[in-house]
């Protein structure tokens, strides 16, 4: 089982008169076969949290840790935007981020494009597939790599509604399946509340200010009464934390 | 609708219809295209020699031109004036080719590397930014003369004149290019710990190709006009100089006809060299063909009604979003 481990982690841009804190002691303890949604207004460090997490920020004080038994582990990634190479197709860009060239890998690539319905389209460029698809393929591509954990940086929310909402459910399948350590950014409750067994609320200037277990049973439908009123709590709560904020 | 669209499509028979739709094609429209001008020479020789009689014993007519242009093709004789005194024109386009390539190669490999370091460094671009626009600024007649009168006759002025002329826009491009390289992407690759090598191959390289081909596109074309130019001044042969040869021997046929050699060079490297090349290089271009074009006008609007009506169907009470933010 995948830890990730956040301990008083603080981060700022710029200097002197322009300096932004995007991170406040945050301190973070995820582990296990879980789907943690971060959620929280713009501009309130979710993002920069994971970019720290995955190595792409480096933070100005504190520390994160992800370990799978003891070792450093990898996390697999999927953007807001599908960030693909539109000169390669559809199979190298998964080909791409994999450790080895193989045939095997090449195998468990096409495995995992199968997997997002997509078996078919290895062959293609990415500019000659539809917004969804190429974000079917940015999922396929941060499981291809196996990861123990994956981060997911609102990555439905270019999509019109029907779309992700399919892709959601094919999300849920497929973290069901394979067990994995989810950080899911967003800024829809209700997709929170539909996906996750945590919810983390941060509030503007990068502070954690709340740790909310959602225990319902899954599927989640929307339309269930239990997941409305979970929703609501969710919502009541951000109500009153920025009431506090400000 | 789908009636309307097969009745549209329906093909029309017949020999009547085929000319018709010959007619209005557009190879038909590029074939018309030099009987225009043909046609438009012809006549407006007529008129200025009808107000400036004595321009008939210059103006060339089309088949003189052509004419010339056969004896060149054929023959390394032309007018009785023999070879011995210059080249042909496959040797004389030879010779400009080789300088041409000389002076590119050179404009190409100095100007990457000074266009990577603008691109990359603040200080060095605040170093080469003024010289740049100076030498971008400097006409090409400035540097062919400056330079035959510094190296005399032979390769050296015309070569040096090439990379003068074509390094800006080398530079200019590749530093434009640098600027521009796609973050997200090099972030995407780095959150996949995606190996140096590999990113340099894979995302930099790729995405430095349409800079890259639109440096390689100017520098070639801006080279070759200062190239010419070079020669006529600097040169002892090479398709400049030739030019400047028939103007000396008062043949306008011929430097018309030379003229022609130069276009018909321009559209031959063109056409055999760098459309293939590009064709490969950006095959992961989406390139919509008309069919797809209709099919997406015909298919989209249907599309988004099916969509809505899916939306419709499935529409519940909270529906999506709720953003808390906006």
């Amino acid at each position: 089982m995948a830890e990730i481990s956040v301990r008083n982690l603080h981060k700022e841009f710029g200097i002197g008169a322009d300096k932004v804190v995007a991170l406040e002691n945050v301190n973070l303890e995820v582990g296990g076969h879980v789907f943690v949604s971060i959620v929280g207004p713009s501009g309130c460090g979710k993002s920069t949290l994971l970019n720290i997490l995955s190595g792409i920020e480096t933070p100005t004080s504190g520390k994160v840790e992800i370990t799978q038994e003891g070792h450093e582990a990898a996390p697999g990634y999927v953007f807001q935007a599908a960030r693909l190479l539109p000169w390669r197709t559809v199979l190298d860009n998964l080909l791409f981020v994999q450790k080895e060239q193989t045939a095997e890998t090449r195998a468990r690539c096409q495995r995992y494009l199968e997997m997002v319905q997509l078996g078919d389209k290895g062959t293609k460029y990415p500019g000659e597939l539809s917004g969804g698809m190429q974000q079917r393929v940015g999922i396929a591509r941060a499981f291809s790599i196996e990861p123990d954990v994956l981060f997911m940086d609102e990555p439905f929310s270019h999509l019109d509604a029907i779309t992700a909402r399919s892709l959601r459910r094919e999300l849920h399948e497929m973290w069901k399946e394979t067990r994995k350590t989810v950080l899911f950014v967003t800024h829809d409750v209700g997709e929170a509340v539909e996906l996750s067994n945590r919810i983390v609320v941060f509030a503007k200037g990068g502070k954690l200010e709340d740790d909310i277990t959602v225990d319902l049973p899954f599927p989640r439908d929307p339309a269930d009464e239990r997941v409305a009123v979970a929703k609501a709590q969710v919502l009541r709560k951000f109500e009153e934390l920025d009431l506090v904020a400000t | 609708m789908a009636n309307v669209a097969r009745k549209l499509s329906a093909p029309r028979r017949g020999v009547g219809n085929a000319f018709w739709s010959f007619m209005k094609s557009p190879g038909f429209a590029r074939m018309l295209f030099p009987v225009a001008v043909i046609l438009f020479w012809l006549g407006a020789m007529n008129v200025i020699i009808s107000i400036w009689p004595f321009m008939a014993e210059v103006l060339p007519t089309p088949l003189e031109v052509w004419g010339a242009m056969w004896d060149e093709l054929i023959d390394p004789f032309v007018d009785g004036i023999q070879a011995a005194t210059r080249a042909n024109v496959y040797a004389t386009f030879g010779r400009s080719l080789i300088r041409l390539g000389a002076g590119f190669a050179i404009a190409m490999v100095l100007g990457t590397i000074i266009g990577l370091a603008m691109g990359l460094s603040k200080s060095v671009d605040a170093f080469f930014h003024d010289w740049v626009m100076a030498i971008l600024a400097m006409p090409a007649l400035a540097w062919a003369l400056f330079l035959s009168l510094a190296f005399g006759f032979g390769h050296t002025g015309p070569i040096l004149t090439v990379i003068l002329t074509g390094i800006p826009f080398v530079i200019v491009n590749i530093r434009e290019g640098v600027r521009n390289t796609p973050r997200e992407l090099f972030d995407m690759a780095r959150s996949y710990q995606v190996p140096q090598q590999r990113i340099t191959r894979h995302v930099l390289v790729p995405s430095l190709m349409p800079f890259m081909f639109a440096a390689v596109r100017y520098a070639f074309s801006i080279g070759w006009k200062g190239l010419v130019i070079a020669e006529v001044f600097g040169g002892q042969d090479g398709a400049g100089w030739t030019i400047k040869f028939w103007y000396d021997a008062h043949r306008a046929h011929a430097v018309v006809g030379y003229a022609f050699f130069f276009i018909l060079f321009a559209i031959v490297l063109e056409k055999i060299v760098f459309d293939p090349i590009q064709r490969r290089v950006f095959k992961w271009r989406p390139q919509i063909t008309n069919l797809q074009l209709v099919e997406k006008m015909f298919d989209e609007p249907r599309l988004a009604l099916d969509m809505a009506t899916v939306a419709d169907a499935s529409a519940q009470p909270d529906g999506e979003g709720d953003r808390i933010d906006g």
